[in-house]
């Protein structure tokens, strides 16, 4: 074991003091779940309140309250019925959603010492579904509206799985070769196993929603088709796909990726994909921690993470910074990229100038990955919709309507980019939306 | 080594280096177990039970209950007396005390006949044992001539208290079953037979589980299960209980008594002591977690004596009582609104959903902020403090006079100190 190694197995002794057990296997889950026992004890932690605040923390109305009081009553089955009815994507959101701001950031029982560990006994409930082979939702027949929703992403999916409950007959278009969007190729599978995301979507598609592979709407197939192919109204999530550049010398350079990109043929590559050398990652939020972790995983000698503003006003969650520099990851902060070296037309190192317009950086690296936000893709393609200034489209959060009878849009492609279980909770209010239009015509922008 | 103050103790006129003893069970079945255990600390040890009968046992024989994720709040047990040879168990009983002198051996024993009461006690004096217990009272024997169907009968268990009794020149000890209403009539009959001193409880018949896959009892013994002994810390209350009452009683409040039923810690030993017992016993506890349990035991009630003034064990035993009074005779004149601490208080509303759904609707609930507050219809029950979450939060506040109030409040003890 040479100095790194034991470095790195003393970090994760610690944090396996801490109770989180750090793997070091991209494909491996980063946490461990409970098992009945374990989460009767965390269960038992819960202190049980009335007019719970967890449950008003949740966007998605994922009851927390609710489902770890069954858990507690030893309700196993309960307490997953409680998710699913609420949340679609039940077993995703339990492993990505931000607790920190949400449920766990109001639960009462951080009053006495530390909240209750929500997202894992939200997850421990799912598992529980996967193991008793529950069906918790029924769909109603199948006898409304054609309904088509535009990707295949958080939104799309817990708007499809509303609908479909209600008797829609609902399509999905993917432009890709597989569902799930940001969730099948945007995360770390250390953080959200494929597994967990197969299930959600296996539960969407058990009420009867269908699903359309590399078809993307606007380009191989438009809205007109479709409207004679009998869609009544039509959703939009199409997240945000493009990812944000700058300017600066030697952008093109070989080497120079972006996060999805680079998240997505690692995703693809099923833990086979290799990466080596010296990575930069530039960006602060999870992208960018998931796309650190991702290089260090598949094989990168040395990562670093440079962000242009302080740790604090990251807005990565502290568990993943976490995560992150228990792999052995340094992240420099407040420094901003100013020129990417190359050598023979390749990365060959980055230039980074302070913020206090002082301190300077130079960088050997051999790949440098652009984790600094997203952009909408040319939304205009699909239909005339009308747009924000930076190319999201424009329309009420909470209903969806955009400005053309029919279309409506939830989503990061709405909002901007935010999280998985605020897509959820939208795609399912915007269900309500299309279900209103289409049984009254009602509500066009 | 433990802190160690003076604990010893006389106990039916034998001189014990502390009143922690094993009581007679699987954890004191052999010489390696027992050695062991009086090399941890114990004072004693109650050997486990020797009859002519030798018992055979089932696979599996225990089963425990949990609460939320706590394992262990009750403890079934199926096993009966000893399933070794009486010869064996009488040469580890000569040996244990042979190479322990200081060490108490009781030697407890179950016949199904006055001749073999009378052999076994005959027998076990031999041994060297200092004291002998009379089984009447294990609830899972396979005969109904032993056991608790014995100490459920007053003429039984005085005819055998006396057989014992005149085979030996040993103090002798009767063990009681809580298996019926009344305990102090098979008490009193045990001593009207010759019985020097009473050990209480032993098991509760009980049910611990029923299993949903086999729709059985647990333990599933090839597919079925019996009723049989429930121990460990759900069985305190009980136990407690029946020392009292004995103590209180005019014809037993001078026999010595032996403390059994869900004793863990230092605090639990002392309760039994301050209800009027000389001696306790453990068993489930030491199933549980080991001997090592009695370093806490000697340590705890030590520093306890200290910091209250006690130099014997003897000088606390049965202090309890005279505050242990009939429910008619309780003051009823008063009662103890309770003070929530509004800095400590978490918001959970605990407080409030227990106040109404099972009390008097008497805490308001403000939404906004999260809080409860006391209204007049409180009547000082006192479940929201025990439901609160949080230590000290609710906590006993002032006390209001019901209209026929005579004395002044300086006459009203409460408790304040809560843990």
């Amino acid at each position: 074991m040479d100095r790194g190694e034991q470095r790195l197995s003393k970090v994760t002794a610690k944090n396996q003091l801490q109770g989180k057990e750090i793997k070091k296997d991209y494909l491996d889950e980063a946490v461990h779940g409970y098992n009945t026992r374990t989460a009767m004890e965390e269960a038992a932690r819960c202190v049980l309140c009335y007019d719970a605040p967890c449950s008003k923390g949740c966007p998605a109305d994922t009851k927390p309250a609710d489902f770890i009081r069954s858990i507690r009553f030893r309700n196993f089955k309960g307490a997953v019925a409680t998710i699913r009815e609420a949340n679609a994507l039940g077993g995703c959101c339990a492993k990505v959603c931000p607790y920190d701001r949400l449920c766990e950031e109001a639960c009462s029982r951080t009053g006495i010492d530390r909240p209750i560990q929500i997202g894992k006994l939200q997850a421990f409930a799912v598992d529980m579904e996967r193991k008793f082979n529950m069906k918790i939702l029924e769909a109603k027949k199948a006898d409304k509206e054609k309904v088509a929703c535009i990707g295949s992403g958080p939104a799309s999916l817990s708007c499809a799985s509303k609908l479909a409950r209600e008797g829609y007959q609902v399509t999905i278009f993917e432009a890709l070769d597989k569902p799930g969007g940001v969730l099948t190729y945007g995360i770390i599978p250390s953080r959200l196993p494929q597994d967990v995301v197969d299930f959600d979507i296996e539960k969407v598609k058990e009420l009867g929603v269908e699903f359309v592979f590399n078809k993307k709407v606007g380009q191989d197939i438009t809205l007109t088709e479709l409207k004679e192919q009998g869609f009544k109204a039509f959703f939009i999530g199409t997240g945000l796909w493009k990812s944000r550049e700058i300017d600066i010398p030697g952008i093109n350079l070989k080497g120079v990726r972006n996060a999805i990109g680079f998240l997505k043929e690692a995703r693809s590559g099923k833990g086979e994909t290799k990466v080596e050398g010296n990575v930069i990652v530039i960006g602060g939020g999870d992208v960018a921690m998931d796309c650190a972790a991702t290089a260090k995983l598949l094989g990168a000698e040395r990562v670093t993470i440079v962000y242009r503003r302080t740790i604090e006003e990251a807005p990565a969650d502290i568990a993943e910074i976490e995560y992150v520099q228990s792999l052995g990851i340094s992240i420099i902060t407040k420094f901003a990229p100013q020129e990417i070296l190359g050598d023979d037309g390749k990365v060959a190192g980055l230039i980074a100038r302070g913020t206090d317009d002082f301190s300077e950086l130079k960088l050997k690296a051999d790949t440098i990955v652009f984790a600094i936000g997203q952009e909408a893709e040319d939304m205009k393609k699909i239909a005339p919709i009308e747009l924000n200034e930076n190319g999201t489209i424009a329309c009420d959060i909470a209903k969806g309507f955009t400005n053309i009878e029919g279309i409506f849009a939830a989503g990061d492609i709405v909002n901007g980019g935010k999280t998985v279980v605020e897509a959820v909770a939208q795609g399912k209010s915007v269900a309500e939306s299309i279900m209103n239009y289409l049984s009254k015509k009602e509500g066009v922008n | 080594m433990a802190h160690k103050a003076d604990l010893s103790i006389d106990y039916l006129g034998v001189k014990c280096e502390n009143p922690f003893f094993l009581s007679s069970s699987p954890v004191g079945s052999c010489y390696d177990m027992v050695k062991k255990a009086y090399e941890a600390g114990w004072g004693g040890v109650f050997f486990k039970t020797v009859g002519i009968f030798i018992a055979d046992e089932c696979s599996p024989r225990f089963d425990n209950n949990a609460k939320e994720a706590t394992p262990w709040i009750g403890f079934k047990n199926m096993e009966q007396i000893s399933d070794k040879p009486l010869e064996d168990n009488l040469q580890a009983m000569y040996r244990l005390k042979r190479d322990y002198p200081d060490k108490i051996m009781v030697a407890s024993i179950m016949g199904s006949n006055d001749e073999e009461w009378t052999e076994l006690a005959k027998l076990v004096t031999q041994t060297g044992a200092d004291l002998i217990e009379c089984n009447f009272s294990c609830p899972q024997m396979t005969s109904h001539a032993m056991g608790s169907d014995v100490g459920q009968s007053p003429d039984l268990v005085r005819q055998y208290s006396k057989a014992v009794s005149s085979a030996t020149d040993l103090p002798v000890i009767a063990k009681m079953t809580p298996n019926l209403g009344n305990m102090e009539e098979p008490a009193i009959a045990a001593i009207e037979g010759g019985a020097a001193g009473i050990s209480a409880i032993n098991t509760i018949k009980s049910i611990t589980n029923i299993d949903l896959e086999f729709k059985t009892a647990m333990p599933v013994v090839n597919g079925k299960s019996s009723i049989s002994g429930y121990s460990g810390a759900a069985a305190k209350p009980i136990g407690l209980r029946f020392i009292a009452q004995m103590k209180q009683h005019p014809l037993l409040k001078n026999v010595q008594m032996s403390g059994i039923g869900g004793i863990e810690t230092w605090r639990d030993a002392l309760e039994y002591i301050l209800v009027g017992s000389h001696n306790v016993q453990v068993t489930t506890a030491v199933m549980q977690y080991g001997y090592r349990i009695v370093f806490d035991m000697i340590s705890g009630l030590s520093y306890y004596m200290e910091e209250e003034g006690f130099d014997k064990v003897e000088d606390m035993v049965g202090l309890a009582l005279p505050n242990i009074i009939p429910a008619e005779e309780l003051q009823r004149n008063f009662k103890i609104i309770v003070d929530i601490d509004h800095d400590l208080c978490i918001g959970c509303g605990r407080c409030y959903i227990s106040c109404f759904d099972a009390a008097h609707q008497a805490i308001n609930w403000d939404f906004e902020n999260r809080r409860p507050t006391v209204n007049d219809e409180c009547v000082g029950c006192h479940l929201c403090l025990n439901v609160c979450p949080v230590l000290n939060c609710i906590t006993p506040g002032k006390i209001l006079w019901k209209e026929d109030w005579k004395i002044t409040p300086d006459e009203i003890n409460f408790k304040t100190r809560y843990e």
